[in-house]
Order: C-alpha cells, then structure tokens, then sequence
C-alpha cells in the first residue's frame, strides 16, 4: 500500500494580477521505507508540496491520500489530531519548545498522544540516544547547537511512531559536518526501523544521500528518478 | 505539562514579567490599603453616630418613626425577643423608651430627649466609662438621670442638682417627674449632647406610665455583618403589620448619602488604577502572543490541540496575576492589622472638621478579607479577560502563515 498518494495536486495563488501555480496537477505516490528528496530552484513548489501532503495546507484542487485517508477531506482540527498520530515533522529551524529540554520536548509530542509517563521516559532517552543526543537530554535548545536542535527535532517527529517524516529544508542553517551528521542519523533511522522520509534541499551534498530524487520546476514533477 | 510550559514561559522574558507582577502587585496593594482606609473610616463614623446610640437596627410599632409619640408604644414578647436573639450576627438587643419633654432647673427650661434604657446593656453598645466626664453611672434601681454635657452646660448643672420634667404621657396621662442628676457624659455628637438624658428603662416607664412598653428595639450587630440580612431574619421573625424594621440607613439617611459620596471618589482612584494596570497585563500579554508566534504555529503543526495551547497561555496569565496578586494581599494584610488596632489619628483643620460633624477624628483601617478578595478577583477577572486576546489569535492562527519569516 501507498503511504501517501497525491492525485492532480494543484494549488494557486494569485499574487498582483497574475495567477501563481505553486503546484500545478502533482500526481504521485510514496511507498513505505522511501528515502525521497525533493530538490528544486527556490520556489519550484517544494514547500507548498510537502505542506500539502503534511496537511498544513489545504490545495486549490485534487486529493492527498495518507494510506486510505483523504485528509483533503478534513477540517482543520481533525487535521491536527490526524498530524498528531501520523506526520512527523522537522521545520528548516526554529522546531523546538524553547522552555522544555531536549528530553521533554521529545516527550511533548508523546504526552499530547497520552503515552503514560514511564513509556514516555524510556522512549524520550531511546530515541535521543539514537540521534546521538544522550549526553544533553537536560539541556535546552539555547544550550544546543543547530546541528544538534535539528537533531532532536528529528528525534521528536519520530516520538509519535509516525507514518512518514517530513522535513523541509532541515539542513538549510546547518554547516557541512552538522548537515552530513544529520543525514547519516535520518539513513540510518531509515534503513533500521524502515521510516519513511521525504525532505526537501537544494543543497548537492543532500541529494546524494536520497534513494528517489523529485525534481520539482514551476509547480510541476520535471523527473522522478529512483537512483538505488 | 501544560503547567510546567506554562511557569517556564512565565519566567522566559523575567523582566518583563517582573515589571508585570509589580504592577499588579502595587494596583491590589494600594487598592487594598486604601479602600480599607476609606471603609474603615466610613464604619467609624457609623459606629460613632449609629453604633453607639441608634444601632444598625431598629424596631419600632408601625407609625413611630413618622410620629414618635409614647402612644406609639409598644409591647414587645419575651418569646420573640428570644428567638431574635438567635438569629446569626446579631451582638446584642435592647429596649429602650424614648419620649421628648420639657425640663426646667430653676428658671431656665429646655427641651430634652427622655432615653429609658437597659443600662447594663447599653453598656456593650457603647462605652459609657469612657464618656463619663462627671459623676457616675446609674445602678439598675437608681431613680436618677445622666445628662449629656450640651444639657448640663445649658442649666449650669452639678451633680446632685434636680431637674423636673413634664410631657406627654401613655394615652393623655401627665407625666411630670423630678430626677437627682447623677452623670454628666459626653455623646461625642453636638445634637446627641443637646438633647439626650438617660435614666433606667423602669423609670421612664413610670414617667410616662406605659408600664411594660417600649418605644425602640435596638439590634446590634456584630462587626461588619451584613445588616440586611439581619433585618431580613427580624422580618420573618415578628408581625410587620404591627412592626416596623429599620437599618441605620433608613433612620440616618444623611450619613449614607455622605459616605456614599465619598465612596465613589474613592472607587474612581481605583478604578483608574485598575485600568493603568489592565492595559499594563495587556501590553504583556500582547508582547508574549507576538514573540511566540512562530511557536504557536511550530507547537500547531506538530499536533497540538489549539485548545490545549489557549490552555497553556490562561494558566500563564493567571500565573503572573496570581504572583501578583498574593504578594499585593501579603504585604498589605499586616499594614491593615496594624492600622485596624492604632488607629490613624487625625490633626489640625481636617480633625476639627470631624469632630465638629461628630465624628471622632481617627480612622481605624477596616481588617476585613471580604476587601482583599474583592480587589483579587477583580484583578483576576481583568486577566482572564485580557486573555480573549491570544484566544482569539490562536483560534485564528494559521500555522503556515504563522512559520513563514
Ligand atoms: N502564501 C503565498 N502567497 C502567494 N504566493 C505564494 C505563497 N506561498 C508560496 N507562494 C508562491 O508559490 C510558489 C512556490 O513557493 P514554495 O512552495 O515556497 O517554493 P519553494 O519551497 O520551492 O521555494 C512561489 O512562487 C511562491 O512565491
Ligand atoms: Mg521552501
């Protein structure tokens, strides 16, 4: 089955006099275990793409599928109760709770899903662990670097067991080291539990790491292309 | 967690929400301080003119207060009185004769206000050794009188001196009598000390022959109870065809216009003070939405319910009030206490003004908690108000639009 499916995806804007096609008729689908990155120039589409499958944005027209889910369908409340049990994301910056700490910011997410406190702790602890965040669980994100934020805030999008990642941008502010050291946390996460993550770049050295490259230009799929 | 994000939120920005909580703190405390001040000196007065000699409650046979005759006596049941005296708040209840007559002291004569009253009850009402300034006080069989000193000024009189009376009695009897003075005391009210002479109930029965009668019942209550309720409980007590129950309000209207008066002075400085500190909330408040914007759509996106973060920034609000608040009702509570028990004393020009009005010059700060909540919830109430602000943006708030820089 389809994690997500768009069909005839198109969203509009009209700026001055003009029509904007942000996304322009995007029919696609994400299978399970898929490590996809969707590159374009600056305002190809890849923010409004990734907000609409996310159900952050509603389209202009066509449906977006999350298994067998339309969530085109949803209003905005059911949108966020259905982004809480199923989307993980990571935003370019800026994701995390600035008063909570690595570990509580990770729990958030479960306690809003009503994860009882022990199963809580232990999972938090796992999956910073995983991110290679153990040593600063107590620390709050003035106290962390960008690499390291970013990091936890891919620890949190994976706390509520989600059906896919998304992540847009998530190494736009990051140096070269904090940028590779990220992804080699999502390949891994990717390879070890078979999550599902698309993020956008235009950044060379992260389209390498994906196994599907989107290109997107003016709204529409200019290639599709499985690379292993 | 919530409550947790919530405190820490509050300390986030601390100076702001330092200069947030002192506002809040000196609005509750100044305006604590100073409504007790006022009421405090407004029961003062009261106490003065109506706790002292009309009580705050009075109950006369239907018609007396409109014509105050002795033949507008009446007899009052031993049964009733007891059940009265067990309603709640009520201090104390006396009987009292009151009749107006001539006296006349060799060749002056004045008119007086006749008092028959149950002195050794009269005596929790008011201190009457503390206003003795000549002589002694009547025992229970004594047949002598106590004049106020405007009476015994006028006639020259010394104790032991005779004056003789002449009125109206019961039902067109005479009433003439001769009474020994045995104290001279001072009302501390110029037309109380004009006109008030006082002798047992028992005497002034005689003196007017309405043995048995009575003209006023006098209720006193305990400190800042509700009177109304008192009179409310009276009612329910007695037959209000035959009775009439008044508060001090009824009987002294001019004393209730004059605080009210000024009470709405008061009530003006603070409700200014109050709006200086809501928009001081607000402009926190608003700052606090602002600044966390981006959060807001960040904490949306990931799946939080908008109204567990509407939540999160009420308890905030509440929080930086409540501080606020407790410390402004902290602080003032000892003041008060203090104040309430050493008086403020008042000099010069606005003393005079007082005591000439009859009022004693002091101003005891009125120590009851019914102030402190109510300026609290006051304050409390303009926060939760405030708080429809964020309310309303995170109702409306977008997260994409709220996340684009
Ligand atoms: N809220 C908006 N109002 C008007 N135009 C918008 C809005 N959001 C995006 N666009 C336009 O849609 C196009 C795609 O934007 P976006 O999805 O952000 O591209 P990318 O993320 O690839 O840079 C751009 O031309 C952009 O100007
Ligand atoms: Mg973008």
């Amino acid at each position: 089955m389809n994690v997500i499916e768009t069909k005839k995806l198109s969203k509009f804007y009209k700026q001055a006099d003009q029509d904007v096609k942000a996304l322009n008729n995007v029919s696609i689908k994400f299978q399970k275990g898929e490590f996809t990155a969707i590159v374009g120039p600056s305002g190809s589409g890849k923010t409004t793409f990734l907000n609409s499958i996310g159900g952050l944005d509603s389209p202009s027209s066509g449906k977006v599928f999350i298994e067998s889910n339309e969530i085109t369908k949803l209003n905005s409340n059911q949108l966020i109760d259905f982004r809480l049990k199923n989307i993980g994301f990571v935003f370019q910056s800026y994701n995390l709770i600035p008063v909570l700490t690595a570990k509580e910011n990770v729990e958030f997410i479960m306690l809003m899903q009503g994860i009882v406190k022990s199963e809580r702790n232990k999972r938090s602890i796992e999956l910073l662990d995983s991110v290679g965040m153990k040593e600063q669980l107590n620390r709050r994100p003035n106290q962390l670097s960008g690499g390291q934020q970013q990091r936890v805030a891919v620890a949190r999008a994976l706390a509520s067991k989600p059906k896919f990642v998304l992540a847009d941008e998530p190494t736009a502010n990051l140096d070269s080291s904090s940028t590779s050291n990220l992804l080699d946390i999502m390949n891994k996460l990717n390879k070890e539990e078979n999550m599902t993550f698309i993020f956008s770049t235009h950044d060379q050295r992260v389209i390498e790491r994906a196994n599907r490259i989107i290109t997107l230009e003016d709204g529409k799929i200019l290639s599709d292309v499985n690379v292993k | 967690m919530l409550i947790k994000i919530a405190w820490r939120n509050v300390w986030r920005n601390k100076r702001r929400s330092f200069i947030t909580i002192v506002a809040i703190f000196i609005a509750v405390f100044l305006a604590i301080i100073l409504r007790s001040l006022q009421l405090g000196m407004y029961d003062n007065m009261i106490n003065n003119v109506v706790g002292s000699y009309t009580g705050y409650i009075q109950l006369h046979s239907k018609g007396y207060w409109e014509d105050k005759t002795i033949d507008n006596a009446f007899e009052f049941d031993q049964a009733t009185l007891l059940n009265i005296q067990k309603i709640d708040g009520i201090a104390s209840i006396l009987k009292r004769v009151q009749t107006g007559a001539l006296s006349s002291y060799k060749d002056l004569s004045k008119f007086v206000y006749i008092n028959g009253i149950e002195l050794d009850k009269e005596q929790r009402l008011t201190d009457w050794n503390k206003r003795l300034i000549d002589g002694k006080l009547l025992t229970n069989d004594s047949k002598s009188i106590i004049v106020a000193k405007g009476i015994a000024k006028y006639f020259n009189l010394k104790i032991g001196d005779t004056l003789i009376f002449i009125g109206q009695g019961y039902h067109g009897m005479q009433a003439v009598g001769a009474y020994p003075v045995e104290g001279v005391i001072d009302m501390k009210n110029p037309s109380l000390n004009n006109y008030s002479v006082f002798m047992n109930l028992q005497t002034a029965q005689d003196f007017v022959s309405a043995y048995n009668l009575i003209t006023n019942l006098i209720v006193d209550k305990e400190q800042y109870f509700d009177e109304n309720k008192i009179v409310e409980e009276i009612k329910s007590n007695i037959n209000t065809q035959y009775n009439d129950v008044m508060t001090w309000k009824e009987m002294t209207p001019e004393l209730d216009q004059l605080i009210e008066a000024d009470s709405a002075g008061g009530i003006l400085i603070i409700m200014i003070l109050y709006m200086i500190v809501s928009f001081g909330i607000f402009g926190t408040v608003l700052m606090m939405t602002q600044e966390r914007f981006y959060e807001f759509g960040v904490l949306i996106s990931i799946g939080m319910k908008k109204s567990k973060l509407i939540i999160t920034l009420i308890i905030e609000t509440i929080f930086l009030s409540f501080i606020g608040i407790m410390s402004g009702v902290i602080a003032s509570t000892p003041i008060i206490n203090y104040y309430h028990y050493n008086p403020l004393t008042l000099f010069g020009a606005g003393a005079e003004q007082l005591e000439a009005a009859g009022f004693e010059p002091i101003i005891p700060m009125m120590n009851t908690y019914d102030i402190a909540l109510a300026h609290s919830l006051i304050i409390f109430c303009i926060s939760i108000i405030i708080c429809i602000y964020p309310i309303f943006i995170i109702w409306r708030l977008q997260p994409i639009k709220a996340m684009k820089r």
